[in-house]
């Protein structure tokens, strides 16, 4: 019986958040820490010839100096890249703790340990470095080329075969061979797309090209690592992955892993992706130092090190061709993608196929798809995970070439993706059933709201003018079948009957410990007053992949489901001799055991139990089911022809979450995904300076939006009741970005008349866009 | 080392401070006072706010000096004994905290409005959060149990 699920249970971090007692990595401080500083490449590309350390290791208070010279040359990959393949493809591990052969600016070359932070800072200035400085590249397209510089020679592959098949490539990239290439080009497809564009009536073409955008989350990456001469390696970060990044860690540092503990402290100001794995470098910049101080070492680092030296979102061009009948019925769709992956491969290799599994072959019923996705390195920052990843570029195509679609065909836009979109029983590209399908539902409800008929096509002249506009999405509830994604779990009932959860996923924001606990009291039947959860921290649980792929709660209720009853069961047998009835017989709702005219509370069964030797406890793991989310999001925009500003007026974001466990946390992540979406749309862009690197290196040259600037935000619930999601859930964290792009996009068409095919739209991009329509 | 006289959360003190740090090191790093949390150090996200004579600053743009006797209010300063400033009670309640980590600068800004005037207009509650980032919520619960946190404080809760 659900006394908890569904209901808006107040979070169970909220009073530590509240009063300032929570602890986040930034806070810990621990007996003789030493304070680390990074010293990092000025240059894009460059040999290092000559490094010299004298001056900053004779500085009184450094304790350790470490370069490429005293430090492990091992490579590792710092995202959970390395540990998520499925089947096995090994991961590109092109990473160094610090390099001689600089990459981008900001590449680590050394860093220091010292008695104070300031010290620290004044040592990495004494390093001496001299460079030879290469040639570099920067944009995806250039790098191709096959006279453009090399950026990993070691670890690019040439990609020979077959050209691409869009008709007239505008881009020119029909070469059978590639440069640059990180990994692999990602290429996949369903039915014959030669058959189906050759069926088509109607073919329309578009272009998009998107920036990277950056996480912003508040906290930035921090790590404090301890190693004593033991062997033994404590880490606490800001890390959303504690136990990969644990063999990360193990891996690049050969240890065993069971010598390598890593925890949050607990609290995780943020992430949306930019620590699955490594907290930029931090753990493992941390980790070496304190190997050579036998001390403790805290690094944090500064906003600019965050901007300018972890992974952002991937920028880069995509082409979309979409082939319809007369009626509206899609018939085939074929994406190319060129992606900036930068410098370092991460996730460079696994986000093009989410990109065009969920971004372009997610949505829709499409019989004939191909798509391919190129991660190209250049010598930028390396590219990574962000919210929604991959499948917000993907939508962004998709939906643009929907609407051209649309207008080409004379139809409302709404109708032709309501008779397009996927049907339960539809696989697609997926390796499993796609679950209940409550999106047209979402359109619906998203229209009605943003006041689709009476707003869409105003047809408006003057300076100010409306437009509002559509768009849908999909992502996935998990990694799964994928990437290994999997969760392991304990549960055990305290002495006095107190339900106690051992999970090893950590708490990055969303509320996924308050929502588990939901589930796991309800799926027991105990109460949740007191019920605690034990989590983020690799020696207090078994494994868990981490916060990802939108699949923290879903994921733990799948384990859940299957330990429970198992718990229920000990339970009952236990209380069954105590009370002299059948096992069968037995109930308990809310620490209430009850059956057969009998009763007792969990508290004094528990304690007879251990007063009797026993302890009620079971554990389990599970690799879990998935299904697609969706949504609907709309946006009403209001333009100022003259000044080129776009205001967004309304966002309404109607989304299909299967069931909602705690409908105000779902909320929270849709409002805060929207206006992410925004900025995506309108306002967030990593601009690249040759010779300087991004523009963007703190806040104030980064606009995100605060609450003076910030749209109405309407969240829409739709709860379709998945078949496979306990009590019917999906996943949520991340579709909430995926389609506010379009939307926006296809509002200010509507407004405006013009299709942008460059985001974000600044005000010089949209008086230049509409000069030609003067 | 200088003499710093301050009165922190209700309680005068007069410690040696290094005149060259800023106050939200004073706060984080020699009183231990860490709900007050740093984003970027350079004024530009708000985390760092307390309030300072009844004005909400960002502690990362302060010298320490300046906070000669000045009275300094921080996240740690709000809760009477066990019970919870109405602002705390409703931004827990309304799900305003997610990471949690904008949260303590974000009720500080807002009680600095909040003990000025507990009527505010959505507008002035906007405003006087906009100097506080937050890049998980949207700040739409915020706003909410800013709101309703001024109605409590108007029934005297
Ligand atoms: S840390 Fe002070 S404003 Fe960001
Ligand atoms: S709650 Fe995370 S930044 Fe505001």
């Amino acid at each position: 019986m659900a006394n908890y699920v569904g209901k808006n249970i107040p979070r169970n971090d909220g009073f530590d958040k509240a009063t300032g007692l929570g602890v986040f990595t930034h806070d810990v401080t621990m007996p003789h820490m030493l304070f680390a500083k990074v010293l990092r490449s000025p240059h894009a590309h460059a040999r290092v010839i000559s490094i010299d350390t004298s001056a900053a290791e004779a500085l009184p208070g450094v304790k350790a100096v470490c370069t490429y010279q005293n430090t492990t040359k091992k490579r590792f990959n710092a995202s959970t890249a390395a540990m998520i393949t499925i089947p096995c493809d090994e991961p590109v591990r092109d990473q160094l703790v610090f390099t001689d052969r600089p990459l981008y600016i900001g590449d680590e070359i050394a860093a220091v340990a010292a008695e104070t932070g300031e010290i620290a800072a004044k040592a990495v200035k004494l390093i001496k470095v001299e460079y030879e400085i290469l040639p570099a590249v920067y944009d995806p397209l250039e790098a191709l080329k096959l006279d453009a510089p090399k950026v990993q020679p070691e670890f690019q592959s040439e990609m020979f075969g077959a050209p691409i098949c869009m008709d007239d490539d505008p881009t020119q990239l029909i070469h059978p061979k590639y440069n640059n290439i990180c990994g692999k080009v990602i290429e996949f497809g369903i039915g014959d797309i030669a058959q189906g564009f050759k069926e088509a009536e109607v073919i329309v073409e578009v272009d998009l090209q998107l920036p990277r955008v950056k996480q912003c989350q508040m906290e930035t990456h921090a790590a404090i690592a301890s190693y004593k001469a033991n062997g033994i390696l404590e880490v606490i970060s800001t890390t959303q992955t504690p136990h990969p990044t644990k063999m990360i860690l193990a891996y690049a540092l050969d240890l065993p892993e069971s010598k390598v503990r890593v925890s949050n402290p607990p609290y995780v100001g943020g992430g949306f992706g930019v620590r699955i794995g490594m907290s930029g470098k931090a753990e493992v910049i941390a980790a070496v130092l304190s190997m050579k101080a036998l001390r403790p070492v805290k690094l944090v680092y500064t906003r600019e090190e965050d901007f300018t030296a972890s992974d952002t979102r991937h920028g880069g061009y995509l082409l979309c061709k979409l082939g319809a009948k007369y009626d509206g019925t899609f018939v085939a769709i074929d994406t190319t993608a060129w992606l900036n992956t930068g410098a370092y491969a991460t996730f460079g290799v696994e986000l093009p196929g989410v990109l065009g599994a969920c971004g372009t072959a997610g949505a829709y019923r499409i019989p004939n798809l191909h798509y391919k996705g190129f991660p190209v390195y250049t010598n930028q920052q390396t590219a990574g995970a962000f919210r929604g990843f991959g499948t917000p570029q993907g939508t962004a195509i998709v939906e643009a070439a929907v609407d051209k679609m649309a207008c080409a065909l004379q139809m409302d836009p709404l109708e032709l993706r309501k008779k397009n979109t996927s049907k339960p029983e539809d696989r697609g590209f997926f390796p499993f059933p796609i679950g209940s399908v409550g999106v047209n539902e979402c359109i619906d409800k998203a229209a009605a709201a943003i006041g689709w008929n009476e707003k869409r096509g105003r047809n408006q002249s003057g300076h100010i003018r409306r437009g509002v506009g559509l768009a849908i999405a999909t992502h996935v509830s998990n990694a799964a079948p994928f990437c290994v994604d999997y969760d392991s779990i304990v549960l055990w009932i305290e002495q006095d009957g107190s339900l106690h959860i051992s999970s090893g996923i950590p708490e990055i924001g969303p509320g996924s410990t308050t929502g588990v606990i939901q589930v796991a009291c309800d799926l027991v039947g105990v109460p949740f007053a007191t019920t605690v959860m034990q989590f983020g921290d690799t020696a207090s649980s078994p494994f868990d992949i981490g916060s990802h792929a939108s699949r923290t709660i879903y994921t733990v209720s799948q384990v859940l489901a299957e330990v429970a009853p198992k718990l229920r069961q000990s339970i009952f047998e236990y209380a069954a001799a105590h009370l002299e009835v059948s096992a069968e017989q037995l109930d308990m709702v809310d620490g209430i055991i009850s059956g057969g005219g009998k009763e007792i509370t969990l508290k004094e069964l528990a304690y007879q139990a251990h007063l009797n030797g026993k302890q009620f406890l079971v554990s389990g793991n599970k690799v879990p089911p998935n299904s697609l989310p969706w949504c609907a999001q709309a946006a009403e925009v209001e333009v100022d022809m003259e000044l080129g500003l776009i205001k967004v007026l309304k966002i309404v974001a109607a989304h299909d979450v299967g069931k909602a466990v705690n409908p105000r946390l779902c909320e929270g992540q849709i409002e805060g995904a929207a206006l992410m979406g925004v900025g995506y749309a309108l306002k967030e862009e990593m601009v690249y300076e040759v010779g300087t690197g991004f523009y963007n290196n703190g806040l104030h040259r980064y606009m995100l939006a605060t609450a003076n600037d910030r749209p109405e935000i309407v969240p829409i619930l739709v709860e379709s009741n998945d078949p496979a999601g306990v009590f019917g859930m999906k996943g949520l964290g991340e579709v909430g970005l995926n389609a506010i792009l379009p939307a926006i996009f296809s509002a200010v068409e509507d407004a405006v008349g013009v299709r942008f095919n460059v985001a974000p739209i600044t005000p010089s991009r949209f008086l230049a866009g509409m000069k030609p329509f003067a | 080392m200088e003499k710093l006289n301050v009165t922190v959360n209700g309680q005068l003190m007069s410690v040696d401070v290094n005149p060259a740090i800023r106050l939200v090191d004073f706060l984080r790093g020699q009183l231990l006072l860490t709900g007050t949390k740093t984003g970027c150090g350079k004024g530009e996200c708000g985390a760092c706010t307390v309030i300072m004579n009844g004005k909400s600053v960002t502690s990362c743009l302060i010298p320490v000096m300046r906070a000669e006797g000045a009275v300094i209010e921080t996240i740690e300063g709000l809760a009477k004994g066990e019970t919870l400033h109405p602002l705390q009670e409703e931004f827990i309640d309304k799900g305003a905290i997610q990471c949690g980590f904008c949260t303590p600068g974000m009720i500080m800004s807002a009680k600095a409005l909040l003990d000025k005037d507990d009527n505010p207009s959505s507008e002035a509650v906007r405003e006087a959060l906009s100097g506080n980032i937050c890049r998980c919520t949207g700040y739409v619960k915020i706003e909410e149990a800013v709101m309703a946190a001024a109605a409590k404080m108007r029934k005297g809760g």
